[in-house]
């Protein structure tokens, strides 16, 4: 089992594709929101004069009003639906296809495993616990025997097979390292449509329509901007004991 | 020198990404000579960049070339051994066969940002200022979080006395790195050359805000130290030149209205300096220099 999990991780390792490369318009539009978001993390207590960050801020306003970051240009009117289909675009099922592959690899070595175990040792006790247990454990220890008197203490193959398979990742991670992809529990949880269903929503994103939000929180933390160095002469002098605390 | 110690220096120079080239390059020789190379593991690829960078640094192309051809080998195709290869080219080829070996890396990836930089850094070196400015607009544009190429537009835009560019360079800069009063004070700096008078002494009084102490109750006693001494000249210059000429103080290109206490301003920087240079310095540089700075802060 350890030699299929480790198999198993160098098997992914071959299958992951490498990850498309984003031509540079498309990196701009995805950096764009990154820009307003800078502008704004500060803006109540700014490091930089009102002039220039009024400039700043609404030439910004005016590129996102404009799409002058949208990958394909500025939209030319009925073109908002596309972007939503998954389908639509090579690149999101490209992404799919990946996932659905490294799932196949999780999957079949797992089936083959237990299927023979099934197989072969379907109703074999293999070991005898060296502690007493209640009879709670009873349906974890001795799947696959149907016994309804036997002592807890004693585990059956399959349910041997699933204890060690849930157990084995301590040692994958000290063979081949923390993040190997022969943790098998992780596809147990994880069903291929729900990979699918997390993929998808974090990569087509309508960047028009965040554009668009944005440019309401530019306004809002307009609002809110005030410059660090507004009052800093009086600050300083107050601060030097020169003239008295500013009065508020 | 044992090894280790050379390796231990090594590796902070590169996490602190210090330009020690000579120092770098010894090390590193040392390092080769006594073959430990292969022993490093994984760290080995990145000491053979440092030791490659260092070795073009200091023009030994020879040992530049052995650790680009093992880089080669370990790995064929990567960006970053890529980008070395070209800078080894800058070092002995003509810049425009570099450009050329550039722009078809850029062909092949338009976001390689790194050999995006080195092109640019051609064009500046060759006097094609117009086309590096382009460049590196378009550049910043697309990555915008890159501290570095702001400060360098900053810099074009400075050499070629556009100071008020240069002030909107910087002001981006202030505000990937609000922290860094470094950063405030070219900002100040440039600003003043600008002629924006009042916008500078507020810069300036900004930088002394933010690296004195928190404490004002010994801020009086204590001594102005480093780029603090520096912001108080700025606004020792500033407010000088608002009291000889009062329209300066208020003709401010970004509408900074001017400071309301220019006189204890004035009063104030006067002092600091006198505490700088005074307490310090017994002996040493400062002591030497003293005279000089008291007579410049004395006169009108």
């Amino acid at each position: 089992m350890i030699l299929v999990g480790v198999l198993r991780h160098y098997v992914m390792v071959l299958l992951q594709s490498t990850p498309k490369k984003l031509s540079r318009a498309a990196l701009r539009e995805q950096r764009a929101l990154a820009r307003s978001q800078i502008l704004r993390a500060t803006s109540a207590k700014s490091p930089i004069p009102p002039l220039y960050y009024k400039t700043i801020s609404h030439s910004l306003s005016e590129a996102f009003k404009a799409g002058a970051y949208l990958k394909d240009g500025p939209p030319k009117g009925d073109s908002t639906l596309s972007a939503s289909d998954p389908f639509s675009d090579p690149a999101a099922m490209d992404g799919m296809m990946a996932g659905m592959k490294t799932q196949m690899v999780m999957m079949v070595p797992q089936m083959v495993i237990m299927g023979w175990i099934n197989f072969f040792f379907q109703g074999f006790v293999l070991i005898k616990l060296p502690f007493p247990l209640t009879l709670g454990f009873k349906s974890m220890l001795q799947r696959g025997i149907e016994t309804p008197d036997m002592d807890v203490r004693w585990v059956s193959s399959l349910s041997w097979y699933f204890l060690n398979f849930f157990g084995l990742n301590g040692l994958y991670r000290l063979i081949l390292g923390g993040d190997n992809s022969a943790d098998s529990t992780r596809d147990m949880t994880v069903s291929p449509f729900a990979t699918m269903g997390t993929a998808q929503a974090g990569q087509p994103q309508d960047y028009a329509k965040l554009f668009k939000a944005e440019r309401d929180n530019l306004e809002f933390s307009e609002g809110l901007y005030t410059w660090a160095g507004e009052d800093i002469d009086t600050k300083i002098l107050g601060k030097y004991g020169k003239l008295a605390p500013s009065r508020e | 020198m044992n090894v280790q110690a050379a390796l231990d220096q090594l590796a902070a120079y590169r996490t602190q990404n210090t330009r020690a080239s000579q120092d770098i390059f010894e090390k590193g020789a040392l390092v080769l000579e006594k073959n430990v190379v292969h022993k490093m593991g994984d760290e080995c690829w990145g000491f053979l960049e440092q030791l490659a960078l260092a070795a073009i640094d200091v023009g030994r192309l020879d040992v530049a070339d052995e650790c680009l051809r093992t880089l080669n080998a370990k790995f064929p195709g990567s960006p970053r051994v890529d980008c070395l290869t070209g800078i080894r080219m800058e070092a002995t080829e003509a810049p425009d066969i570099a450009l050329k070996y550039y722009a078809e890396l850029l062909e092949a990836d338009p976001t390689h940002a790194a050999v995006w930089k080195r092109r640019i850094s051609i064009f500046r070196r060759t006097g094609k200022i117009d086309k590096a400015v382009h460049e590196l607009s378009q550049y910043l544009d697309t990555f915008y979080t890159d501290v570095e190429g702001w400060l360098e537009l900053a810099d074009i835009y400075a050499t070629s006395n556009q100071y008020e560019y240069s002030l909107q360079s910087l002001e981006h800069v202030l505000l990937l790195a609000p922290q860094n009063p470094f950063y405030v004070l070219q900002a100040a700096e440039t600003a003043y050359t600008a002629g924006d008078l009042a916008l500078a002494i507020k810069m300036f009084l900004m930088v002394v805000d933010m690296t004195d102490g928190d404490d004002s109750e010994s801020l009086v006693e204590s001594t102005p130290l480093g780029i603090t001494v520096r912001a108080w000249y700025g606004v020792k210059l500033c407010t000088r030149r608002m009291a000889q000429d009062a329209r300066l103080a208020t003709s401010s290109r970004s509408n900074t209205p001017p400071p309301k206490n220019v006189k204890m301003l004035d009063e104030l920087a006067t002092e600091r300096l006198r505490v700088a240079y005074s307490s310090s310095g017994k002996k040493g540089e400062i002591a030497k220099g003293r005279e000089e700075v008291f007579a410049w802060v004395a006169a009108h």
